[in-house]
């Protein structure tokens, strides 16, 4: 439909032939069809005005040509390329008089310009189907170059004093220009509104409407074809919007630029609204953010995030291209953009805003950092779009407050979290040995929010400017004293704010571990072991260093405890009573290293250590002790028992299913003991 | 500008309660304090009665002040915005740099205290509703330069009343909507193009675009007078023996309310029916008389305009809209050539728009800017008050 013209049509414009004249005059006194569409109108009595001054000057147009008698084509029209021409020579003639004082006369050709240019547009507005810009290119180009010639008519003539000879003319040119005008700036508008269109129902308009495209031969089709593809905006194709543009120039050239920037801007807003709107973002009240369960709240924060990305990244980079290729002055474009930048970011940096108001709690945290972070794409698509704009100041500042609120509000979360984890005094040890909830939540959580590394680094030296800033006026702060001491002081110059938060969080843990650890004992310090190897990539090297040290330390520990009393049980002492084997002592021995083994199988075959290197030094150092120990426990006693049944029953596992079993340990799955036991 | 600014007195709310530890009660600072909140208070609002000459203007003819503003012009608001924010600034130090601050987490503080962060985010919600406001205005006054810029010429001619034409029924469309409408019937499409269908509608109808089909930030049901409703309920006037910083609480409760409703009545917001009941400012209190007769004179004009689908109080736009329906009508029965008077009002009123424009179009900005300003204030102090609560509440209940 909104295809590039027949032909044809076009052909007509520039060789007018005598069929299209002979249309033409049949048009012009066809007046009844133009003068029920103006009767119908609302309001009767104004445009009963306008169709007289019209048909006053038709009617005098026509006398004009027939009084002429001078003129040997009294029988025949003038093209509206002759008569144009004439225009022009008068438009010439008018700009280069000097003296304005006296009203110069007005050619007779420019009644016959009028009624020929009113016929023109009359395709615009009457019929079943009348014109709209953009379908009929040749056309279009018609009635723009008359219009452009109407403006300057009525410029030079607004310069003479007003008098009878040139207030018809001036009367009809203004009327002629003003029709032009409205018919344009609505078809600007229905363009605009057509664009408007969800894309994903009308992706496949375009194509399908050029579909015969393929038969039909055009020199000016395949390139066109490539170029639809390109889009100046989602859902404006390079052809519409040359069509609008060709609209937008004509208006502000003839003066019109006030209701051209109406119309786009009221539909570039709605068209936002629409698209954003599509995008799941719904319009809610900050009162009504601070009242939401947290849940429905997620989600309108991830509808948020997506829309405000979708804008930053799409839509005003795609507002930016629109409005440069349609309005050649870059103040009106960069008037307009802002217009609708100002508008979207505010839309937006409220609901951070109020996002940034709600309940602080840990959970909320990354939703937050989030928030804060698809606010730095808004901030750098509208420097993108609107460069040194005074609005683009404003807005950078209303974005970078909201920010520096969204970052307080993350700040505050991981006080809560410092403050939870010192509070939290547990009594009962965690059945079985499990990972203790706060430790695994806690750990998670760190893991987590370095995902937002850079982000936090920026929130917390921010706040630690802004409390260096206070510290002058107050002595730190009231409660991160005693953790933080003396290790993380020294170290404190070199590591990032973020680190050292990390690292305040980490020892807060370990101390309130130390303080758990009492509960459990041995099984406490594995899991320890395992969870400070996970973040130590997070901190610093000497941070490490010294972890892996206290690891080291652990992992001595940890044998001793855990493997130390089956070990015992190995112990070659203290069998022989008066040189020789006592038997039931053996047994004992082999029944409680049983008891042990199994029981160690039993609570530490789900354990982890993740960290491979951890994992099988573990594995051998507990083997080194453990392998050679038994064999040779075995070696020596294991003779001792009947083979046979009584072997079997103290005598339950080989050294290899020792080895196995160890080897099993730490990586996660438990299979390897079930096997040995099989054996 | 102000956001870095602000920024930095982040932690002042903590160093106010060191302080307030080694010093001792001295209850009486409060009282100085509250003497010194109820001075301001009447400084800076009965300007806003006397400065601003009351328009009576009934036909369209002011005689503004030498400064050109009348009472409830653009500048009149940002004036009244003004003595707003200087009160909150007041609020945030008596509350802030208070000797004692114990008594915030103590009733009735402990619970007025959260009631009036509660306010703050409704009225933070009204100031959005106003800023889009702000910007339907601005939709409007560009129509209506479009009827001015028309009408500069003469003798006037048809193209020049049908451009004009189109400009006035936008104008008077821009901002006029059925407030009772809670938007259900608002369609997508709210101007519509029928020039191609059937014929019967003409270009001449200006399909402008409306109040409604511009809103961006404003939920679909929500309602100004029910917020200034929400926003005032729960205030109460405190009892002769409270103390002083509950009666700074409840002032500043009171002012907000105040000035958001007036705000509300000048600047068109979504839905405000049954606005001239809502703000239960309290008589024969001294430091409130400014405020009373304000509100007298605001709540007599707001029930003149109120049946009339308002479009707002405010100066600048009810003069638009005189002109605009003035010179509607004279377009409507404007025939070529016109007679001599009929031209001279014609252009008289035109000019007068083109006057009123200009001082719209000066005051539109700032304007807008400074109701953004009241709102990060507001968020801002917000926070910092908060913050000092937050922290007296854990101060003073270490086991929470």
């Amino acid at each position: 439909m909104k295809n590039s013209p027949p032909p044809g049509e076009s052909h007509n414009v520039k060789d007018p032939s005598s069929v299209t004249l002979s249309e033409k005059s049949v048009l012009l006194n066809k007046s009844s069809s133009f003068s029920a569409v103006h009767a119908e109108r609302p309001r009767p009595r104004a445009p009963r005005r306008a169709l007289s001054s019209v048909d006053e000057s038709c009617s005098r147009g026509t006398i004009d040509e027939d009084k002429e008698d001078g003129e040997p084509e009294c029988h025949r029209q003038p093209t509206l390329d002759e008569v144009s021409h004439e225009i022009d020579g008068f438009i010439d003639a008018l700009s280069s008089m000097e003296d304005k004082s006296n009203a110069p006369e007005i050619p007779k050709s420019l009644g016959t310009f009028a009624n020929m240019i009113q016929s023109e547009i009359d395709k615009y507005e009457s019929g079943d189907s009348p014109l709209k810009f953009g379908q009929d290119l040749g056309q279009d180009t018609l009635v723009i170059n008359a219009v452009n010639r109407t403006s300057k008519l009525i410029d030079l003539l607004e310069n003479f004093p007003s008098d009878n000879k040139i207030n018809p003319s001036l009367t009809l040119m203004i009327l002629i220009l003003q029709r032009a005008m409205s018919i344009m700036e609505e078809d600007l508008r229905v363009l605009l509104e057509d664009s408007m269109k969800p894309p994903s129902s009308d992706s496949n308009k375009t194509p399908k409407s050029n579909e015969p495209e393929s038969t039909e031969p055009d020199d000016q089709k395949p390139k066109e074809d490539k170029e639809e593809h390109k889009e100046i905006y989602p859902g404006i194709s390079l052809e519409t919007a040359n069509n609008m543009k060709m609209i937008a120039s004509t208006m502000i050239s003839a003066g019109y630029e006030a209701e051209c920037c109406m119309a786009y801007v009221a539909l570039r807003r709605s068209t936002f609204k629409k698209a954003i709107k599509q995008q799941g973002l719904h319009n809610i009240s900050m009162d009504e953010v601070q009242k939401m369960q947290w849940e429905p709240l997620e989600g309108h924060i991830s509808a948020w995030i997506k829309v405000v990305k979708h804008v930053s990244q799409v839509l005003l980079p795609g507002e930016r291209r629109l409005c440069e290729f349609l309005f050649s002055s870059s103040s009106i474009a960069d008037n307009m953009i802002a217009n609708l930048a100002r508008s979207v970011a505010i839309l937006f940096t409220n609901f951070a805003e109020a996002v940034a108001m709600t309940k602080r709690s840990a959970e909320r945290l990354f939703k937050v950092l989030d928030v804060y972070e698809a606010l730095n794409d808004l901030t750098s698509a509208i420097e993108g779009s609107m460069g040194s704009h005074e609005t683009a100041n404003e807005l950078r500042s209303e974005i970078s407050s909201v920010r520096s609120r969204l970052g307080e509000a993350a700040v505050c979360i991981f006080c809560d979290l410092e403050n939870s984890i010192k509070n939290d005094v547990a009594r009962t040890p965690v059945p079985n040995g499990a990972v203790h909830p706060l430790t695994r939540y806690t750990m998670n959580y760190l893991r987590y929010t370095c995902d937002f590394k850079q982000t936090l680094e920026e929130v917390f030296s921010l706040h630690r400017m802004t409390e260096q800033r206070l510290e002058r006026l107050e002595p730190r702060r009231d409660d991160s004293s005693n953790n933080s001491s003396n290790e993380s002081e020294s170290s404190a110059s070199k590591q990032t704010p973020f680190a050292l938060e990390l690292m305040t969080i980490m020892n807060l843990l370990d101390a309130n571990l130390e303080q758990k650890s009492k509960l459990y004992k041995d099984l406490y310090i594995l899991q320890k072991i395992k969870e400070s190897t996970e973040i130590h990539g997070l901190v610093e090297n000497d941070y490490r260093r010294r972890k892996s040290s206290e690891l080291r330390g652990y992992h001595k520990s940890y044998q001793r405890e855990t493997w130390g009393r089956a070990l015992q049980c190995l112990n070659q002492e203290g069998l022989q009573v008066n040189g020789k084997v006592h038997k039931p002592i053996l047994k004992d021995r082999f029944k409680s290293f049983n008891q042990i083994f199994d029981e160690i199988q039993r609570t530490q075959s789900s354990w982890v250590v993740s960290d491979e290197q951890l994992q099988s030094e573990l594995q051998v150092s507990i083997s080194a002790v453990m392998i050679p120990a038994y064999r040779s426990f075995l070696g020596r006693f294991g003779q001792y028992f009947t083979p046979g049944r009584q072997y079997e029953k103290y005598v339950k596992y080989q050294p290899e299913d020792i080895e196995s079993a160890i080897e099993g340990l730490f990586d996660g799955s438990n299979q390897n003991f079930s096997m040995a036991r099989r054996r | 500008m102000w956001a870095g600014a602000e920024n930095q007195g982040n932690f002042l709310g903590r160093i106010s309660i060191r302080r307030n530890q080694v010093a001792s009660m001295e209850p009486d600072t409060h009282v100085e304090d509250l003497d010194q909140f109820h001075k301001l208070i009447s400084d800076k609002f009965s300007p806003l009665l006397t400065d601003y000459p009351h328009h009576h203007d009934h036909d369209g003819d002011a005689t503004p002040s030498a400064a050109g503003d009348a009472f409830l012009s653009a500048a009149w608001v940002r004036k009244l915005l003004d003595a707003f924010v200087s009160c909150e600034a007041e609020f945030r130090a008596v509350l802030l740099n208070g000797r004692d601050l114990t008594q915030i987490v103590k009733p009735p503080l402990d619970r007025w205290i959260p009631d009036l962060f509660d306010r703050v985010v409704k009225a933070l919600d009204v100031c959005n509703a106003v800023t889009h406001g702000v910007e339907a205005i601005r939709f409007m006054l560009h129509q209506a330069q479009i009827v001015a810029s028309a009408l500069e010429q003469r003798p006037f001619t048809e193209g020049q009343i049908r451009r004009a034409r189109r400009a006035l029924a936008a104008v008077l469309s821009s901002i006029v909507v059925d407030e009772r409408d809670g938007g259900g019937k608002t369609t997508e499409r709210s101007w519509s193009f029928g020039r191609r269908g059937g014929g019967a509608s003409s270009k001449e109808r200006h399909h402008a675009p409306n109040f409604r089909s511009l809103s961006w930030s404003v939920a679909k049901n929500w309602s100004a007078a029910k917020q200034i409703q929400a926003i005032s309920s729960n205030l109460y006037t405190p009892r002769g023996g409270e103390c002083s910083l509950a009666q700074s609480v409840y002032i500043m409760g009171m002012v907000l309310v105040f000035v958001m409703w007036a705000m509300v009545a000048c600047i068109p917001c979504q839905d405000r029916a049954g606005l001239g009941t809502h703000v239960p400012v309290p008589k024969n209190l001294g430091w409130a008389q400014s405020i009373n007769v304000l509100q007298e004179k605001i709540g007599e004009e707001w029930k003149k305009k109120e049946k009339k689908g308002s479009s707002g109080l405010m100066d600048e736009v009810v003069k638009v809209e005189k002109l605009a329906q003035s010179l509607t009508e004279l377009t409507d029965n404007f025939h070529y050539p016109m007679e001599e008077d009929k031209e001279a009002e014609m252009a008289a009123k035109a000019a007068k728009l083109a006057e009123v424009c200009r001082r719209m179009e000066d005051g539109l900005g700032p304007l807008q800017r400074q109701v953004r300003e009241v709102f990060n204030r507001l968020v801002k102090g917000r926070a910092d008050v908060l913050e000092v609560f937050d922290h007296a509440i854990k101060h003073c209940n270490p086991s929470v």
